[in-house]
């Protein structure tokens, strides 16, 4: 008897859930309308999440407790995972309406969150909860989509070429110029090869070629995200044959060598194999580390690098738009990236931080390395030019593709014209599902 | 004085040879965990820790933000008792009816259970993840223990097996006997499959030990996290991965699992002699 | 006198028969679901719903945040005329399935078989053949397969001792799988506890009978053990193929995943991932998962079909 008791109230549950499930995509609107902020009594509780390693979740944690001593009346929930387990958590929080108020939010996903309405745009709240005076604006515009902001920039990131100046002098090279080019960068390869060294460990293809088109004054992606930045695939010939040629001189290792480089203490820079890796400036403190030696940056090789470079948001703040807490979150998110206190305790972990005023208050505590970044990117602040913005949608498939065929053209099995071609076809069939 | 056989020595040198080679991943995790965490895939290849340190142990039990590795064992614990207890005994239930009953549309419950265990879990898991989140299940064991209640797949089709070994003459005899159903079930098959049963709590143990998927997407807050989601924690993509804590505490989380097995794998072993009932 | 009383019974029975049969046949069913009921509940409470929801989005374009968008066929008509991953992917997995679950069934039963024996030490080689199994798909195993079959590893070394140049596991698309499938056959651990189960519940008269009269070891094994076993056999076949097709983890990990190199290691679900969590495509997952599920269904009713001329259940008068 109570068995069929339970199976009838089961199912009297699951058509329940049948018919209630289909209000899931509309309950979102609710939460859009008016909110004042919390009054000083009132308990608000705030969910965040984000991704990282013990060093982050430690200081993230302290700095929300920080907030909370100051702000009595909030209590924050912290969720935190490693950067696979967070992805695979939010997609299903997404689609149940269930995101955490406050979202640590990649590039890499940013398109398919922000296009979708998953978060919120931000604009309303800036220069009232959000403080932007000491920003850079390009700073602020890296998290814009369209005309609406889905995320603070949590850090700058710019890209650059990381080096041991020892392993340099020793391939016969004195130093690197701010204006080198991509020829002296073929030159050096040569050296280093005759040197017994790596010049570098390969490219990123997606995120070099970028930087390759930019200094062209094209794009990999066109403006409005349906297909690919520039027509010339001349410009893809010529960039990667040097690339894969430099794989085939064996001036730059093979993928299948790189597949094994467990992390950073396996690196061939470390390991003193390679003189240099081409990789983001936050990236730059944790080599240095574990290698235990004076390392350099060295900017990105021109000609134009200044319309290459760009700054880059290495992440960002976002707020769910299931948020029910948006004034109070806003006040939070402003905390993160401009306390001066709170970014002591980060000390740019997540990237240099946008305000200049926060800059400054950190530059006595920082180590010789993270001083080199900072100087960096402050210099490159200056010679640089606007971000494209994130990524479409339908850029993962594309960035998939196009390791893929990177992978082919250094293990010589695919010809770098027939690369261009065939990734020029499958790109633009993915892209091209985002016209409207 | 017994001197061993020939056969005696073959058998152990070829077996224990073999079993050894097919450890060597295993102890090269239980030796790399007393490196240095930063040694260790430099050292990869030498076994011997040197210099033999325990720090990665202090240190991997220091937890995640404030959580000490204690307070994941302590959840992986629960999540997995609960689970143990709800899958083997409501699968064995279940297996009985398929083996032993007949009733209408027993070939097409068979056959849903059997399409259940085919479909891959990312499917089901978004909608699922919303009946949950609608029951208000979210950030507990509730979603991975409660399903566990009403029979898993794969001990039911492995009970059913087991129990269709049986000869039917057992279950006659004991109907002759005054026994009704649930005796029969109860008094006689239980206890004939024990081997089975046992099989079934070291496979639920370890599966639920391990399992990553489930506590990712329902447990929220790194307090209530499970071993395996606090072991990812210990690597990072941005930075150095601390994989001398994570192998210092992946050697901690297994010892568990190991134990159990070895006290299970007796009743595997021992079963009942059945000579007498067979014959 | 006693023949009139007999009569009477025999036509009292006659007359109640039809009645107490079909009671017996409700008796019987109501049993029967009484029995399997958590299963039933469990399955309109978990499971229906979500397997049928997922039916639906296969024919959709759904992107996990907005409502999706009926587009019928089109997800399986990509999926078999322009998606040449999907056919990677295909042939990646059948290899995997067809290569590793024989490979693994015949470690975990032989080695089984050898330990069947009572001797002390079996308890501890027991334990320690089925260790790497109870590590389980976890990332610390995965590292390590890694390791071991670097360039420079353990196994290239081994290679090389024995003359045999060494092999780039992470350079070729064809010796990446190999690795994956030596990692699921290191496991066979699981296949072999069922199996010493199912050994253990052979009753030894029956070998006894057999030495008395004259058989050796390689017949008992053939004779008895194999057709006693084969129940056991059959669901360890049956599981061990579904779950094949359903490896993730190790094909992740190893591939950091890619599925490289060159899409060697493209596993059928880390391809189904990639698509849904990654790429957001969880409409073409959803097909993606159904056609998967079509293929290891009619796998498994092959395996059950032909299960009639090699399986023997004791309980069912065998053969």
């Amino acid at each position: 008897m109570k068995k069929f008791m339970v199976m009838l109230f089961s199912l009297i549950l699951v058509f329940s859930l049948a018919a209630c499930s289909g209000s899931s995509t509309t309950s979102k609107s609710e939460s859009d309308g008016k909110e004042k902020a919390a009054s000083k009594n009132e308990k608000v509780t705030l969910r965040i999440a984000w991704w990282g390693s013990q060093p982050r979740h430690d200081y993230t944690l302290k700095i929300i407790d920080m907030y909370e001593k100051q702000n009595p009346n909030v209590k924050i929930e912290a969720e935190y995972a490693s950067w696979d387990d967070y992805w695979k958590k939010l997609a299903p929080q997404a689609a149940a309406n269930q995101l955490p108020d406050i979202i640590q939010m990649d590039l890499s996903y940013f398109s398919q969150y922000a296009e979708n309405n998953q978060i919120a745009d931000l604009t309303p709240y800036l220069d009232k909860q959000i403080d932007t005076k000491d920003t850079n604006q390009n700073i602020i515009d890296g998290g814009k989509l369209g005309d609406k902001l889905y995320g603070l920039n949590a850090g700058v990131n710019v890209l650059g070429y990381h080096y041991d100046p020892a392993l340099l002098k020793k391939a016969g090279v004195e130093s690197l110029d701010e204006n080198w080019t991509w020829d002296d960068y073929k030159e050096l390869a040569k050296k280093a090869k005759a040197a017994g060294l790596f010049v570098d460990t390969g490219v990123k293809a997606d995120v070099f070629f970028n930087y390759y088109l930019r200094t062209q004054g094209k794009s990999l992606y066109s403006k409005d995200g349906t297909g690919l930045g520039y027509k010339d695939d001349k410009l893809f010939v010529d960039f990667f044959k040097m690339t894969s040629g430099l794989v085939k001189d064996k001036a730059v290792p093979t993928p299948d060598y790189m597949a094994q480089v467990k992390g950073i203490e396996d690196d061939p820079v470390v390991k003193q194999k390679a003189i240099g890796i081409w990789q983001w400036s936050n990236q730059f403190v944790g080599l240095q580390q574990v290698a235990n030696r004076p390392l350099n940056i060295s900017n990105m090789p021109g000609p134009d690098s200044d319309k290459g470079l760009f700054l880059k948001p290495s992440m960002f703040w976002s707020m769910a738009s299931n948020s029910e807490h948006k004034v109070e979150a806003a006040k939070f998110i402003n905390f993160l990236t401009n306390d001066i206190e709170a970014n002591k305790l980060a000390l740019g972990d997540r990237g240099v931080p946008g305000s200049a005023a926060v800059k400054e208050a950190l530059k006595p505590l920082l180590s010789p390395a993270q001083q080199q970044v900072f100087t960096y990117v402050e210099w490159a602040e200056k010679h640089s030019s606007a971000f494209n913005g994130p990524d479409p949608i339908g850029a993962g498939e594309v960035i998939e593709l196009f390791d893929s065929l990177n992978e082919q053209m250094s293990y010589g099995n695919l010809k770098v014209e027939d690369a261009a071609k065939q990734f020029r076809q499958q790109a633009e069939s993915v892209l091209a599902q985002n016209k409207k | 004085m017994r001197i061993k056989s020939v056969k005696w020595w073959t058998y152990h040198i070829l077996v224990g040879g073999f079993a050894v080679l097919m450890l060597y991943p295993v102890i090269w995790l239980l030796m790399s965990s007393f490196k240095e965490s930063n040694a260790i895939f430099v050292t990869a290849k030498s076994l011997i820790p040197d210099p033999f340190i325990l720090d990665n142990f202090a240190e991997g039990w220091k937890g995640i933000g404030g959580n000490s590795f204690g307070v994941f064992i302590k959840n992986t614990a629960v999540l997995v008792i609960v689970t143990l207890i709800g899958q083997v005994i409501s699968s064995s239930l279940i297996a009985f009816g398929f083996a032993r009953l007949e009733f209408k549309g027993k070939a097409l419950w068979f056959g849903l259970m059997m399409v259940t265990l085919m479909l891959p879990y990312e499917v089901v898991m978004v909608p699922q993840y919303i009946i949950f989140s609608k029951l208000g299940w979210l950030n507990s064991i509730k979603p991975i223990a409660i399903p566990a209640y009403f029979g898993h797949p794969f001990f039911i089709f492995l009970l059913v097996q087991f129990i269709r070994t049986i000869p039917r003459e057992l279950d006659e005899a004991a109907t002759i006997d005054g026994c009704n159903t649930f005796n029969i079930f109860y008094k006689i098959i239980l206890p004939l499959i024990k081997p089975a049963l046992a099989t079934a709590a070291i496979f639920s143990f370890y599966w639920t030990w391990d399992s990553l998927l489930g506590p990712v997407l329902y447990l929220n807050s790194p307090a209530k996290y499970t071993v395996s989601m606090a072991l990812n924690m210990f690597l990072s993509n941005e930075t150095v991965s601390n994989w001398g804590a994570m192998f210092a505490m992946s050697v901690v989380t297994l010892v568990p699992v190991f134990v159990i097995f070895f006290i299970f794998q007796r009743y595997v072993v021992e079963g009942i002699s059945t000579s007498g009932l067979k014959g | 006198m006693a023949t009139r009383v007999v009569k009477e019974h025999v036509q009292e029975s006659i007359y109640i028969a039809p009645v107490s049969a079909r009671k017996r046949a409700i008796k019987e069913n109501i049993k029967g679901y009484l029995f399997i009921s958590p299963f039933v509940v469990g399955f309109f409470a978990f499971t229906l719903i979500p397997i049928l929801v997922s039916l639906y989005l296969s024919f959709t374009k759904y992107n996990l945040f907005s409502a999706p968008q009926w587009i019928g066929l089109e997800n399986y008509k990509k999926m078999f005329t322009a998606d040449p991953r999907y056919w990677q992917s295909l042939k990646v997995t059948l290899i995997y399935v067809f290569a590793g679950v024989p490979l693994r069934l015949a470690f975990a039963l032989l080695i089984a078989a050898i330990l069947n024996t009572a001797s002390r030490a079996v308890g501890l080689y027991r334990s320690l053949f089925y260790l790497p199994s109870l590590i389980g798909g976890s990332v610390a195993v995965a590292i390590m397969w890694r390791n071991i079959f670097g360039d420079k590893g353990i196994i290239n070394l081994l290679l090389e001792l024995l003359g045999i140049p060494s092999v780039r596991w992470f350079g070729d698309p064809t010796a990446a799988l190999w690795m994956l499938i030596f990692l699921s056959v290191w496991q066979f651990g699981s296949s072999m506890l069922i199996f010493l189960a199912g050994l253990k519940g052979i009753p030894k008269s029956y070998y006894e009978a057999a030495s008395v009269d004259g058989a050796n070891g390689w017949h008992k094994f053939i004779k008895i053990t194999l057709p006693m076993l084969s129940p056991v056999i059959l669901f360890n076949a049956v599981m061990q193929t579904i779950g094949a097709f359903m490896t993730f983890v190790p094909a992740f990990i190893i591939s950091k995943g890619t599925g490289g190199p060159l899409d060697g290691t493209l596993l059928y679900s880390l391809y189904l991932f990639l698509q849904g969590f990654e790429f957001f495509n969880m409409g073409y997952a959803a097909a993606m998962a159904w056609i998967m599920l079509i293929i290891v269904g009619v796998l498994t009713a092959i395996i059950f079909a032909t299960s009639k001329y090699w399986v023997h259940y004791e309980s069912e008068g065998g053969k």
